[in-house]
């Protein structure tokens, strides 16, 4: 690893003037594991280091807003977010997703925000906020802009936040009644990365589903919806032949990356059954 | 003196334990030389090439490096820097060639390691590509020839008739012959034939290669992080031409080996580096590098047996071809130890083994957990396995009919002695409860069980030497070279002091390795510490109780009835002196015949190990969960059973891992996959819900209180025993290592005539 | 501000003042500064744990993290001796006891993890303990032996209450 700089501005704002005004030379460190993995790979050679740790403490916050939703504070770590009583409480799948995701200690220390911004489509989150509908809200140096997080994602490794821009905190509708599941699907070793992980998220009335999201990552660059796969599942009655329709749909209509996780064709066979079994999985989950 | 305190047979505590959780332990890791400087080693991006030129003047010009170190460079201190157990094939750093991705071919010294990392990443190599070969059997007749020549090392009596084949890639073609499997073939009822293949994995220790050098005045010590202390010191002085006395080797605790630090890794090199700058230097490889350095043997296995109706095995045709890399290591001792037993723990009468070892341009393979012994049993097991199915037999009542029982003798010739094969399978299918009723599951879950057996001979001839230093206080020290990489030893040779000392064991201390101070041992390989060592430590314990009681007499007392330091007193009139015994082992053994193999004493003791497994299949995505893992082995009467259980089940875990998740990937001989991020070795949440481990109740005759060792037994029967489960759940057969989650859904769907895509 | 910093915490209870390169990491910085092994780099990825030290009573892979992050924090390693006689704690009495170990060389991290699972979950099941320790790696496969330490050590502090 090479000498660079360390910035530890006071504001987010700050902070994104600072990597604003240095351009490719600057990058921001939130909790800093994937950027100290592509230091330490030589990926990544900059000048300085813009440090999140000291902006302010609303960034690193949890709360509950006046219209109901979750505000999420893009400091936050994800251990904070797996075991904070309101996550627990009012988004219980993002807690049951965090517990895969990674280990203790990289939540301990990695950010929503870093989460997110990496844009590795192997994350787990992008997927399960995507499908309760979670938006993001983006601070530059000249001022901020709010994007539903579906839109975050341009390509692998690749989001389409300008120069200079941070996420500053991402705010996620309460799952209320929708019943909701993320199952994530390893092929080598139970903690590994996710070969790919799909994120259901349904409004039913006993086994009727009025609507149903559906979100699929790790397979493709992006994470992605399964427009079809949901139309399939919306106002009737799940059963196993639905499903297997269900299931069919979503495999034909993405096309899933082969890589050392499994071939393309592997891949579509599991999306096929893991679909089948998020939805399955939300309808039994409360 | 008092009388025995029972310590052999007792599962005393580790003595180490203190220091391990306090992280207080030392390994070289730990180790700082004043005016260190750190080497970082770059590497070649090719294949096979011819090296035309390199360019460092980047790398000489970054502030901070100390020095750039080029192949021609070690010459000044290395006449012939070629290095290597079997053949000294290996240059320390690369000349005229390079045969690998990955192979050094420069180092960077400098006080600062980023500074070092830095500049390595600046130098610039020029090379003219040659036509390579990666893949073990296309090796045999390829014209990509790996090494234009090849010199033997005559090192070891076992390989001193090695010589290579000019002008191909085979560094040892092994080949026994026994009775006439021709005509056994030719009247069989019934012949089947497989093919197998394991992939090239890797051992992974935590604590990757380290290695430190310090120069003295026409001196030179080395830290390392080595199972084999004594041949670093005679290999090291052979490439400096000094004699030994003036190479000090020292080993403290390992951060894990199984077999990976053996012969020589990064100790030359850094042995070179410190003689030029003269100012210590360390090498720290990292866990990336790991993968460039050292390998197990992918290999493929043909096995074709003749069998009778009533599943009697007549014959048996072994052809193994081993990918040993592009430098030789140890891979013809592999070749041929592993060989002579390929056809497995079997009575069969007409045997034909034909074994060899491949040169290819991958990274070299070596030494790992069971030397050979898993890739065998992989296919000898699965095969036996396989006939038993296809004859209806029962896999256990199969093994039944042909097992190697005592007093027959085995393909070399040799007869079983002191080998509870017969014992093993019974105590393991007891284990599994295997003649009573197994849940096999439904639906998209399905169970099945499997059950293999291999056994394994120990290395012959080899040597060790112990002294047992009695201190006037009636206190102790062993002086050993065997090296606790986490295995046991120290306790375990303690004890064995205890034993016959009547020492408590809190007064012993085990000295590390230290040429200087402790005696030779051939290495710690092969599980042979607890045998080998075990019987020099006894002898000089013995040895030293002799000298003792002869003490004793001398002074007029009883050692049965006097304190040691009274004794002491009474020779010394104080608080000094000591009584050194000494000890060495050396065990008898028959070379085998070149052309047939065969000998009367292949070897000192066998090893043998059995696994049964219950697992579970998904049928939809093909995920198998191994819900039960049963290990049992004969270590003959255990110095520490609690340690001996923690072997066979550490093994068995480690081969779980060959099994099911680990696989080194390569792309025109690159390794894609060079980090613990994507080659998954087993954690916590890939071990079996259950894990039984059990030793028979057997005795090694020859061992130090009836002990031998079981370091490598729990690797044997683990693969071919998860895919025989897995047939048994779901009728697919896979012969191919690892057995991938997609690979088992590609059979199924196989099997129900809808294929996946091949992509 | 330049490539080095004053870095000023508590370690292991004593107060701490040290310049440290910016890029160095928390396990450079212990090793290089005061001469504490016990957190080492591995796997360089934060998927061992044999680097693992508290920051703030939080558990991170040293290896993962840059240096500056323990500026003003309260840093323990697992040097840090127990306040205990013989200086072991009942974690590290268990991993004795139960043989939850082999080479050693990611035990560190192991007992360091386990405290702070008991610290959390004084009860945990052996679900809650494979997934607190899961990223923690052990090569020798140590792992039953580790779950039955870990399973002493609540059952001992529930017995004393």
């Amino acid at each position: 690893m090479k000498p660079f700089e360390l910035l530890e501005p006071r504001t987010l704002r700050e902070a994104a003037t600072l990597l604003h005004a240095a351009g490719d030379a600057a990058r921001p460190v939130g909790g800093g594991v994937a950027i100290m993995l592509m230091l330490k790979m030589g990926v990544l050679q900059p000048e300085t280091l813009v440090s999140l740790a000291s902006v302010e403490d609303r960034y690193s916050t949890i709360a509950l807003d006046d219209d109901g939703q979750l505000r999420i504070g893009a400091l936050a770590t994800l251990r904070a977010i797996e075991r904070s009583g309101l996550v627990r409480d009012r988004i219980p799948v993002l807690a049951q997703a965090l517990r895969r995701l990674s280990n203790v200690r990289v939540r301990n220390v990695a950010t929503l925000g870093g989460h997110l911004a990496h844009a590795d489509p192997h994350m787990d989150l992008p997927p399960v906020l995507i499908a309760l509908g979670a938006s993001v809200r983006v601070v530059g140096p000249a001022g901020e802009r709010v994007m539903p997080l579906a839109d975050l994602h341009a390509g692998y490794l690749e989001t389409v936040l300008a120069r200079g821009e941070l996420i500053a905190e991402v705010t996620c509708p309460v799952q209320g009644s929708r019943r909701a599941a993320y199952l994530k699907c390893t092929t080598r070793a139970a903690d590994d990365w996710p070969a790919l992980g799909v994120a259901a998220v349904l409004e039913a009335e006993g086994e009727v589903v009025r609507s149903a999201r559906l979100v699929v990552s790790a397979a493709t660059d992006v994470p992605t919806r399964l427009s079809r796969a949901e139309a399939l599942l919306r106002g009737v009655r799940i059963d196993d032949a639905l499903l297997a329709r269900v299931g069919e749909a979503a495999a034909a209509e993405v096309t899933p990356i082969g890589d050392e996780h499994g071939s393309a064709a592997y891949k579509r066979e599991l999306l096929d059954v893991y679909v089948r079994r998020a939805v399955r999985a939300a309808l039994a989950a409360r | 003196m008092t009388s025995t305190q029972g310590a052999v047979g007792q599962s005393i505590r580790r003595l180490e334990g203190r220091a391990k959780v306090t992280g207080r332990a030392q390994y070289v890791h730990t180790l700082r030389l004043p005016g260190m400087l750190h080497g970082k080693v770059f590497r070649s991006t090719v294949a096979h090439a011819r090296l035309l030129g390199l360019d460092a003047s980047a790398a000489r010009a970054l502030p901070g490096v100390h020095r750039v170190l080029v192949g021609q460079d070690i010459l000044a201190v290395m006449p012939d820097p070629h290095y290597g157990p079997a053949f000294h094939d290996q240059p320390v750093l690369a000349l005229d060639k390079v045969r690998y991705v990955g192979e050094p071919v420069a180092l960077v010294l400098a006080e600062d390691p980023h500074v070092a990392e830095e500049a390595a990443a600046l130098i610039v190599a020029r090379y003219e590509p040659l036509p390579a070969v990666y893949d073990e059997v296309e090796a045999m007749d390829s014209t990509a020839v790996v090494h234009e020549v090849l010199k033997p090392a005559g090192t070891f009596p076992d390989l001193k008739h090695l010589q290579g084949k000019r002008d191909t890639n085979i560094a040892l073609d092994y080949s026994l012959r026994r009775g006439d499997p021709d005509g056994a073939f030719a009247s069989a009822d019934h012949v089947f034939e497989h093919r197998f293949r394991t992939q090239q994995v890797l051992h992974v220790p935590l604590e990757p290669f380290v290695s430190a050098a310090v120069p003295g005045e026409g001196t030179l010590t080395l830290h390392t992080a080595s199972q084999s202390p004594s041949f670093v010191r005679i290999e090291i002085a052979r490439l400096l031409g000094w004699p030994e006395n003036r190479v000090r080797v020292q080993v403290p605790y390992l951060g894990g080996g199984f077999g990976a630090k053996l012969y020589i890794k990064v100790e030359a090199l850094a042995a070179a580096a410190a003689l030029i700058v003269g100012r210590p230097v360390k090498i720290a490889l990292t866990m990336e590098e790991q993968f460039f350095t050292l390998t197990k043997h992918a290999a493929t296995l043909r096995i074709r047996s003749a069998v009778t109706r009533e599943g009697r095995i007549t014959a048996r045709e072994c052809e193994v071809w081993w990918n040993g890399g592009a430098y030789a290591d140890i891979g013809p001792r592999i070749t041929q130890k592993s060989g002579f037993t390929a056809p497995g723990p079997y009575d069969i009468e007409h045997v034909r083994i034909d074994s060899y070892a491949l040169y290819t341009n991958l990274p070299p393979a070596g030494a790992l957990r069971g030397f050979g012994i898993p890739q065998l049993v992989w296919a000898y097991e699965s095969h036996t396995d396989m006939i038993a199915r296809e004859l209806g037999i029962d896999p256990v009542e199969m093994r039944r009919r042909n097992i190697l029982r005592e007093g027959r003798p085995q393909a070399t010739g040799t007869v079983m002695r002191d080998a509870a094969i017969e014992q093993v399978l019974e105590r393991t299918a007891e284990r599994m409860r295997w003649s009573e009723a197994f849940d096999r599951g439904s639906g998209t879950r399905r169970r099945g069980r499997g059950i293999a057996i291999g056994f394994k001979a120990s290395v012959s001839p080899t040597t060790s030497v112990a002294i047992v230093n009695i201190y006037a206080d009636g206190s102790c020290a062993l002086y050993c070279s065997t090296v606790d990489m986490g295995q046991g030893s120290d306790t375990a040779m303690a004890q064995i002091v205890s034993e016959v000392l009547g020492i408590d064991i809190d007064r012993i201390t085990v000295v590390h390795p230290d040429t200087d101070v402790t005696p030779y041992d051939m290495a710690t390989l092969g599980s042979r510490s607890t045998f080998h060592m075990g019987n020099a430590v006894r002898a000089a314990a013995e040895d030293a109780r002799s000298k003792l009681i002869a003490l004793a007499q001398d002074v007029g007392v009883s050692v049965e009835t006097t304190p040691i330091g009274e004794i002491f007193r009474r020779k010394y009139g104080m608080q000094a002196g000591n009584v050194v015994g000494s000890g060495s082992f050396v065990p008898a053994y028959t070379p085998t015949d070149h052309h047939t193999g065969q000998s009367d004493n292949v070897t000192p003791f066998w090893m043998i190990g059995a696994t049964g497994v219950e697992v579970e299949v998904d049928t939809e995505t093909g995920q198998v969960t191994v819900n039960r893992l049963v290990n049992v082995g004969d270590a003959g009467r255990a110095i520490n059973p609690a340690i001996v259980e923690t072997q066979l089940s550490g093994a068995a875990i480690m081969q779980l891992g060959f099994t099911m998740t680990e696989q080194m990937r390569f792309r025109d001989g690159q390794c894609v996959n060079p980090s613990l991020a994507d080659y998954r070795i087993p954690g916590i949440l890939d071990i079996p819900a259950i894990i039984d481990n059990e030793r028979v109740d057997a005795t090694q005759s020859s061992g130090p209180f009836g002990a031998k060792g079981v370091g490598e037994s729990g690797t044997f029967g683990v693969s071919p025993a998860i895919a025989s489960a897995i047939e048994d759940a779901v009728g697919i057969r896979l012969t191919s290592l690892p057995i991938t989650a997609e690979s088992v859904l590609r059979a199924l769907r196989e099997q129900q005539g809808r294929p996946l895509q091949a992509d | 501000m330049g490539t080095t910093r004053t870095l000023r915490f508590t370690l292991n209870g004593e107060p701490v003042t040290t310049e440290a390169p910016s890029h160095w990491n928390v396990v450079e910085l212990l090793q290089n500064r005061f001469n504490l092994y016990g957190a080492r780099e591995s796997c360089g990825q934060g998927l061992c744990g044999c680097c693992t030290v508290l920051v703030d009573g939080v558990a991170v892979s040293g290896c993962l993290s840059l240096a500056a992050r323990v500026d003003g924090a309260d840093v323990r390693t697992i040097e840090a001796p127990a306040a205990t006689e013989d200086g072991l704690d009942d974690v590290q009495q268990a991993f004795i006891e139960s043989g939850a170990f082999q080479c050693g060389y990611c035990t560190p991290g192991f007992v360091l993890m386990t405290r702070k699972l008991l610290d959390e979950c004084p009860q945990p099941d052996d679900e809650d303990i494979r997934h607190y320790l899961s990223g923690n790696l052990c090569r020798c496969a140590a792992y039953p032996e580790i779950v039955a330490a870990v399973r002493l050590v609540a059952q001992r502090r529930a017995t004393r209450g």
